[in-house]
């Protein structure tokens, strides 16, 4: 059990090392997200926009600026997690498997990459969440932030799994970047005339949206929509740990690596 | 260690056409050959990175793999690599690291991170996480790039008394200039490892 947590520490600390290092990422949290959500409150026309949400099915005319608020703050969490997780991932991917295959457990490992995810996600989501309020108080702050924490964990397991299978830096950046931007404009009613089309619900951000949207602008609680999100973090979560699985297998049986000094040596075998 | 007919091929180009090794314990040995001959395939395989097409390959014990590439995280110090490789292996202190740290003189860069760190010691910390966990088959990928005179010297001292220790040392090299030092040198030419003409041993 001990030697578990040590697994599972030693690990989370080097992860959260590595995240707290990317200084661009930083930057991008303290300036760009509290200067997004300002820009838009104040750029954005105030005019009422009415549109049924569609987890709960009530009418709601929120100020224009104050839906977009929201969006905006999805799109900026979304990013920023992908961002980190996608950075860490590819840059210490041939590290992860020299460890890997040095004896350390990838289950650790991996745990480890997702315990750092969800303190980074409730870190800039608290940060989101605030810069939110300093213009509009949402009427349900904390369903607010929950809707932004999964939507944020799902696009940090989206960075791990372009991390760990493209083999360019700018194509993860670009990918999380366009992925995210088509996916939140196109759930944005003051944008997107389609808003309500029947292909917007597969969005991978869909239900953070909704539950987001309501825990802004009224007072119930869209459980199906966090209940997509998780969801959809599940299903990203699992392709991100094959995709991290498979970058860091050991051709040679696992015990050949795993030893501990000492044990008389033993003869192993493998075909080929 | 031992290797019987590895083959292994990237799509159409073929790399290794049937390569057999037998490396006894206390044996310092190398591979010459020229650029893209396939060392460092070879050594990939021997270390588990890579699986061969065909062939088998026994080992008798814990591997210690450097890779030609140094693989290191910029973002950790050399301490923090210290301690992750040191939770990898399972070892119970940093001793013999301290030790190679000593030997190989960078012992001063222990709270620098990688990222900020001169390409020959990036290499001497590369090498020393493949060393920390006294391993008993030693694969060394060019392990000596980056290093000044001094410790070339040094790493030879050591891979020699790793040798006399009963460890089985591989190294490999597109030059042969280190002859001398080996027990045994292959030459790896077209997939096909042979002994190399002109060795002093």
């Amino acid at each position: 059990m001990r030697q578990q947590l040590t697994w599972f520490a030693t690990a989370t600390r080097c992860a959260l090392i590595e995240h707290a290092r990317n200084r661009f990422a930083m930057v991008l949290v303290a300036l760009f997200l509290p200067a997004w959500v300002s820009l838009i409150h104040l750029a954005i026309p105030h005019a009422p926009v009415p549109f049924r949400l569609a987890a709960t099915g009530e009418l709601l005319t929120p100020h224009g600026n104050e839906l977009t608020q929201i969006s905006g703050a999805l799109n900026a969490v979304c990013m920023i997690t992908g961002f980190m997780m996608f950075a860490a991932a590819f840059a210490s991917g041939r590290f992860d498997r020299r460890l890997a295959m040095a004896g350390y457990p990838r289950t650790h490992l991996a745990l480890a990459k997702l315990a750092a995810l969800a303190l980074i996600s409730i870190g800039v989501v608290a940060y989101a969440t605030a810069a939110i309020w300093a213009w509009t108080p949402p009427r349900q702050p904390l369903l607010v932030a929950t809707a932004l924490f999964s939507a944020a964990m799902t696009y940090g397991a989206l960075g791990v799994t372009f991390g760990s299978l493209l083999n360019k830096e700018v194509e993860g950046m670009f990918a999380i970047m366009m992925i995210s931007v088509v996916d939140i404009v196109l759930q944005n009613p003051l944008i997107s005339s389609g808003a309500d089309s029947p292909f917007v619900p597969y969005l991978p951000v869909y239900g953070a949206v909704q539950a987001a949207t309501a825990g802004a602008f009224s007072t119930s609680t869209p459980l199906r929509g966090l209940g997509i999100q998780l969801a959809w973090f599940t299903a990203v979560a699992a392709i991100a740990l094959v995709a991290f699985h498979r970058r860091t297998r050991n051709a040679l049986p696992p015990t050949a690596t795993a030893e501990l000094p000492g044990p008389p040596p033993q003869s192993r075998s493998r075909s080929g | 260690m031992r290797v019987r007919d590895v083959h292994h091929s990237y799509r159409r180009r073929v790399v290794l056409r049937g390569i057999s090794i037998e490396l006894q314990p206390g044996v310092l040995a190398g591979i010459v050959g020229e650029n893209g001959a396939g060392k460092s395939t070879l050594l990939k395989i021997l270390s588990g990175e890579l699986r061969p097409d065909r062939g088998t390959v026994h080992h008798g014990g814990r591997i210690g793999y450097c890779p030609q590439e140094v693989v290191l995280n910029d973002s950790l110090t050399v301490r923090q690599h210290l301690e992750f490789f040191k939770t990898a292996f399972g070892l119970a202190d940093l001793r013999r690291a301290e030790e190679i740290m000593e030997t190989l003189n960078f012992a001063a860069y222990l709270d620098e991170r990688a990222g900020v760190l001169s390409g020959g010691t990036r290499q001497k910390l590369n090498l020393t996480l493949a060393l920390m966990h006294d391993p008993q088959v030693l694969l060394l990928d060019e392990p000596y790039q980056g290093f000044d005179w001094d410790t070339y010297q040094r790493f030879w001292e050591l891979a020699t008394k790793l040798r006399d220790a009963g460890r089985s040392v591989l190294t490999v090299s597109h030059l042969a200039h280190d002859a001398e030092r080996l027990d045994e040198l292959w030459q790896l030419r077209e997939g096909v490892l042979d002994a190399h003409t002109g060795t002093s041993e």
